[in-house]
């Protein structure tokens, strides 16, 4: 970061906030590298208050004042159709927010001046930072940077976000601004004359057409007798003619008058601002259809309607054999130093003649248990590494258009796919993102079958069980999970749209598919140190506790503390449910004590039956050899540990998950049902394979 | 004709917008307003499209395209 200013930690409340800047824009516009650039990873996220929308906050020092910046959602307009736009709006209108910032891709200027016409009707302090600036100069396009601000009223600062250039000037520009009640002047040229009563070209920098205008002058004065208290009555009046339901419900005033049809001017008021566009658009870019020839050569391939698809698998095949392969070669250093601790520990305890309980507590308990998960982080690390860096560059886009075919025969829009990819590194940001869809039974379906996208957790136990028992063709059997867990969502969607007859029309797709680019490291690590962090307090708490639950399960039975787990608690649980599970090759109640235990975190799994078989370091070579010869010394073989896996994949997810599923389904209900369903398919699908393949196998 | 009937790097205009009332507000704050012009960079399937509208890209779902009437150009 840049001398000018440094980066306040959370905690320095004490400091009075001087200025708080929003940050605007549409999806894509590089909001996030701009404020990532000013902030830092010293991010605030929490939501928004009463809704499930996600909010930002950062703070900074600079030019003298305390600065809080807040990060609104990517959003193409400011309607009250969705949730974002209502509460990045209701922001601005807040005495909260001093000056915004409307982060626009320089390259996507046309469309982008929709949602800066709409900010500038807020009436609120806004300066435009134009970004990317270094795309729109390769591709031969050019920007009056002389005569866009004369055309809005707002001064115009170029930036790169990714260049770190422009920064300071355009926060000084903000600081600037901060309390502008009248625009800066308005220099426009005018096709016709306009006959309006008032004049309002130096005034706003979207004026209507005198239909228009003649009726927000007639609701004004209506505005102001009813609510003598709002600030900014064009504004309202404009939301007003547009029909706008918040609006329109918390401000009502009689419209007889003024909508003769019965029919509100949305669609024309937008008609009128595009026309503004027009004309600023060919006031002030040159070149406007020069393309970006790089993103034109690979969609060539990536959404060719034969190469599409495969395209697409080849990709993910790629992201999982470097899962593996990088990601174990980063673990050797992990195991090495977790048998280490463990050995040291356990030598320590002994000269303090500790009790073989407290001895096996620390040992097996907690180091054992919670240092067998903290070795996978490496496979993590590469996996929230390679989905960062999917989205980032924009291929996620195509990937919803590519698979809209597939999707569309299953009643499902292209875009549901999204949280289905996002389920592959965790279900529980995947179920959140089922937020994007607009109705509630996509919303539930999707919810319903994203859990058979083979999360990250359930990679854990992928990995031991594969190595395990397949050795040289691990990745081939986990791979083919990743894919049974594929089809059987498909299947289900199947019967599900065939159950579900009148649902078709409402899923559509939209979706931009912007330029491809190089993904922001800056923004792709806190994205990646985020999800790593996120797991390790998982790790920390939820399974950290769990794995002591369980320990303390497998060695306290009738008898007291008990260095034999077949005299536990555990055992006498595992042994009276292990009959259920015998038909699916599961018969054994170790197993079905790891299953139980991995309903809290499917980690869990992994560490429970290295402490049920007594294996420090399973993850290692050596604790992999001994782990293998104790399955195998009670009769579970690779059919058994493939059966295990399919169950794993399938059966009810973890608590993190079904926690989600009831915040974003608002229903208690809906999480007893998809988990009960989710147990029956599971037990099913196992069952089939178990009894199948042993058969066709061996 | 139908914006689902389009082939690729054809040229059209927009004439209406047959969908119900807020994805048509989306569509037209996306700028697809009455006479926009618009290209069709890909196609596949029965109507679903890769447009090009106001110098963005955009990917369409045949539910969409086959409610959009258009005048080729």
């Amino acid at each position: 970061m840049k001398s000018l200013h440094s980066i306040l930690p959370h905690h320095t409340t004490q400091n009075k906030t001087d200025l708080t800047i929003g940050f605007i824009g549409n999806p894509n516009c590089g909001k996030t590298t701009l404020f990532n650039a000013f902030t830092g990873a010293n991010l605030k996220v929490a939501n928004w208050p009463g809704v499930t929308v996600e909010k930002v906050e950062g703070a900074i020092h600079s030019h003298n004042r305390n600065i809080r910046l807040v990060d609104l959602p990517g959003t193409y307009s400011l309607t009250s159709y969705t949730m974002e736009e209502t509460v990045a709006r209701n922001f601005i209108l807040s005495g909260e927010v001093d000056v915004i910032i409307n982060v626009v891709d320089a390259s996507a200027l046309e469309r982008s001046l929709y949602l800066t016409l709409q900010l500038l009707e807020l009436g609120k302090p806004v300066v435009m930072a134009l970004n990317m600036m270094d795309i729109v100069l390769k591709r031969g396009m050019e920007i009056d940077l002389h005569r866009l601000p004369e055309m809005l009223g707002i001064p115009v600062i170029p930036v790169s976000a990714r260049k770190r250039m422009g920064l300071d000037i355009l926060l000084h520009a903000a600081i600037h601004h901060q309390g502008a009640k009248t625009p800066d002047p308005i220099i426009h040229e005018h096709k016709e004359t306009f006959e309006h009563k008032h004049d309002h070209h130096q005034e706003f920098a979207m004026v209507y057409s005198d239909f228009i205008e003649d009726k927000i002058d007639q609701i004004i004065p209506r505005l102001q007798e009813k609510y003598p208290n709002l600030i900014n009555y064009r504004y309202y009046a404009i939301k007003t003619l547009e029909g706008d339901h918040e609006i329109s419900s918390k401000y009502p005033i009689d419209t007889q008058d003024i909508f003769p049809d019965g029919k509100n001017f949305e669609a024309r008021i937008i008609n009128e601002k595009y026309d503004f566009i027009d004309d600023v658009i060919t006031e002030v870019l040159v070149n406007k259809e020069r393309q970006d020839k790089l993103t034109e050569k690979i969609d060539k391939v990536f959404t060719h309607p034969f190469f599409g698809i495969p395209a697409f698998l080849a990709i993910m095949a790629v992201v999982f054999i470097l899962t593996f392969n990088f990601g174990d070669f980063i673990k050797g250093f992990f195991e090495i130093a977790i048998d280490l601790i463990s050995t040291k520990a356990s030598d320590y305890l002994s000269s303090l003649n500790a009790s073989p309980m407290f001895i096996s507590l620390i040992v097996e308990g907690i180091i054992g248990g919670v240092g067998v998960v903290i070795t996978f982080l490496p496979n993590l690390f590469v996996l929230f590494l390679a989905l960062a860096f999917l989205e980032d560059t924009g291929y996620m886009a195509r990937v919803a258009y590519v698979m809209e075919g597939i999707m569309k025969k299953l009643g499902l829009s292209g875009r549901a796919f999204i949280p289905m990819i996002l389920g592959f590194g965790c279900s529980v940001p995947a179920i959140m993102a089922t937020r994007a869809l607009e109705h509630r039974h996509d919303k539930l379906k999707v919810m319903l079958v994203t859990p058979f996208m083979s999360c990250n957790a359930r990679l854990t136990i992928y990995v031991l069980f594969s190595e395990m028992f397949f050795h040289e063709n691990a990745m081939i059997v986990a791979y083919s999970l990743y894919l049974i867990g594929i089809v059987v969502a498909l299947i289900v969607c199947f019967i599900l749209k065939f159950l579900d007859r009148k649902g078709s029309l409402t899923n559509y797709l939209l979706i931009e598919l912007p330029a491809y680019k190089l993904p922001d490291l800056h923004t792709v690590s806190i994205y990646v140190w985020d999800k790593l962090k996120d797991y390790l307090s998982k790790a920390g708490t939820t399974i950290f506790v769990m794995t002591l639950a369980v320990w303390a399960l497998l060695h306290f039975g009738s008898n007291g503390f008990t260095l034999s787990m077949s005299d536990s608690f555990g055992a006498v649980v595992g042994q009276a449910l292990s009959p259920l599970f015998a038909p699916l090759g599961l018969g054994f109640w170790q197993i079905v004590l790891a299953l139980i235990a991995g309903i809290v975190a499917k980690e869990v799994v992994v560490s429970s039956m290295a402490i049920l078989f007594s294996v420090v370091n399973a993850n290692s070579d050596v604790g992999m050899q001994i782990f293998a010869e104790q399955l195998q010394s009670i009769g579970f073989n690779s059919l058994n540990a493939y059966c295990l896996m399919v169950f794993c994949l399938l059966y009810i997810p973890c608590v993190a998950t079904l926690a989600t599923v009831k915040k974003e389904s608002g229903s208690f209900a809906y999480v007893a049902l998809s988990a009960s369903f989710q147990l029956v398919t599971a037990y099913v699908i196992t069952f089939i394979i178990y009894n199948t393949a042993g058969t066709l196998f061996l | 004709m139908l914006l689902s009937q389009m082939e690729k790097r054809q040229h059209c205009l927009i004439c209406k917008l047959n969908l119900e009332e807020s994805l048509a507000h989306r569509l037209e704050a996306l700028g697809m307003t009455e006479h926009s012009k618009l290209e069709v960079v890909n196609r596949k399937g029965k109507g679903t499209l890769i447009i090009k509208l106001r110098g963005s890209q955009y990917a369409l779902g045949e539910d969409i395209t086959k409610n959009i009437e258009v005048e080729k150009i």
